[in-house]
């Protein structure tokens, strides 16, 4: 009886690890640099940040008409001016944290990080 | 006792395991006068091989440049009865013919050809020539009876170029389904046909082809739906005024289509739907392919105007990720 115990003691430790790294490895993407200007859910730019050399900006154009003005430098992403009534987009200051993006709320806008994906296919 | 509670768990984390171990299989062939290639898991060789037949013996029976295929005895005698996949296919074109107004029209073959797409001897037909052939273009004087039997006017032609990749698709996507296949990806010269959703359980990533240059547009997420791209890009010349001529015509006018589009892409849950509609999509134009898209709603469309714009249905708004730096400026069409 104690024989079966310890088997099955063993069996579910070794499930229980492999389970464990078949998540860790399918989740395990790089933080990375990849960052996405999300306006009400749609992704309307992904900028590499490894990929920026010199510094530039673009406004996005809400569709009540408020605008926010993006400042992208090599590394880092922030909004820089907004016409929004609590500037909090533009106090938050270069986007950090995968888990805190960006956020103007009254124009929907956010600069989010996120993990790297390879296509499967080509339409095209 | 322990041991007895703990021995269903050890099952099902084991069924998890034998979860991510699916095999992965690939084919890969020339047909269509395209490249194709198919990744499906847990699909044995068998399997991949009844799929590159499929496709042989659709080509066999419905390229109209094949001399004994079925279309090209129509196209020479004027009549022919189809075999039942060739008749399933030309009814269901000839339905998307009439749904898009004629912006689709199989019988346009005539003028394909005297623009040279055919053979790749460009040249860019006078107004007289094109004004005869687009004399003998009119997908509504084709018949198709209950047997088959298709026919089709003096000096008519028709071809299934526009829909058999997508035809095609849909046929392999049920014949690996049957196969018990959950999990597949196939590339069919630029159309794309998904079974189910990756083995890891996330939507296929497809990527869409930038049409002004090598790169990627973005990518749609998609499963269990085919993403079909049409291009001018594709195949063109330049004539000897400078002028860019692509193979998309306009069946209005026998020219090619200068819609303001420069690419369409249609994702929905048919291949051979997806294949019509981003022809079709092409020859409309942006504001009347809108109004299609409102008026019908079972598809998702991506158009690239010519003057760099990208216009995103809602529905694939939520699920297509730019690529890094793209340069165009991106709008959802309006809902209603």
């Amino acid at each position: 009886m104690l024989k079966t115990k310890t088997w099955v003691a063993a069996l579910v430790a070794l499930a229980a690890v492999l389970a464990v790294l078949a998540l860790a490895l399918r989740h395990a993407r790089a933080p990375g640099t990849v960052v996405e200007v999300v306006q009400d859910g749609v992704v309307l730019r992904t900028i590499d940040l490894a990929r920026v050399t010199e510094a530039y900006s673009f406004t996005v154009t809400s569709a009540d008409g408020g605008s926010n003005v993006v400042l992208v430098e090599p590394g880092r992403i922030r909004v820089s001016s907004a016409d929004c009534p609590d500037q909090i987009c533009v106090q938050r200051g270069w986007l950090s944290d995968q888990a805190a993006p960006v956020v103007c709320l009254p124009h929907r806008l956010a600069l989010r990080l996120r993990g790297e994906t390879a296509a499967d296919a080509v339409a095209g | 006792m322990t041991a007895r509670r703990l021995l269903p768990l050890v099952l099902a984390l084991c069924l998890l395991l034998a979860g991510c171990g699916a095999r992965e299989n690939s084919a890969a062939f020339y047909a269509m006068s395209t490249y194709m290639t198919i990744r499906a898991w847990d699909a044995d060789d068998a399997l991949l091989r009844r799929a590159e037949e499929t496709v042989a013996e659709l080509e066999q029976r419905l390229s109209v440049t094949r001399e004994d295929s079925e279309l090209a005895v129509l196209n020479r005698t004027g009549t022919v009865r189809l075999s039942a996949d060739g008749a399933a296919l030309l009814r269901r074109a000839l339905a998307l013919c009439a749904a898009t107004d004629g912006a689709l029209d199989l019988s346009v073959y005539p003028v394909v050809r005297a623009w040279g797409f055919t053979t790749q001897d460009y040249r860019v037909p006078d107004a007289a020539e094109l004004d005869a052939l687009l004399a003998r273009v009119d997908y509504t004087r084709v018949t198709l009876e209950d047997d088959g039997t298709v026919t089709v006017p003096a000096g008519m032609e028709l071809d299934l170029g526009a829909v058999a990749k997508g035809w095609a698709g849909d046929r392999l996507a049920q014949l690996l389904r049957d196969g018990g296949v959950t999990s597949a990806i196939l590339s069919l010269g630029g159309n794309v046909q998904t079974v189910g959703a990756r083995p890891d359980g996330d939507a296929w990533n497809v990527a869409v082809r930038d049409p002004s240059g090598e790169g990627m547009l973005g990518v749609v997420r998609a499963a269990d739906e085919a993403v079909v791209t049409s291009g001018g890009y594709e195949r063109y010349f330049v004539d000897d005024a400078g002028v860019v001529r692509w193979h998309i015509m306009d069946p209005a006018t026998g020219y090619p289509a200068r819609s303001g589009l420069v690419s369409v892409t249609v994702v929905g849950a048919e291949g051979v739907v997806c294949d019509a509609l981003s022809t079709a999509l092409f020859v409309m134009g942006a504001e009347r392919a809108e109004d299609y898209w409102r008026a019908h709603r079972d598809f998702e469309c991506l158009l690239v105007t010519e003057d760099g714009a990208l216009l995103l249905t809602p529905g694939l708004a939520a699920r297509f990720t730019p690529a890094d730096g793209l340069s165009y400026e991106v709008r959802v069409i309006a809902d209603a």
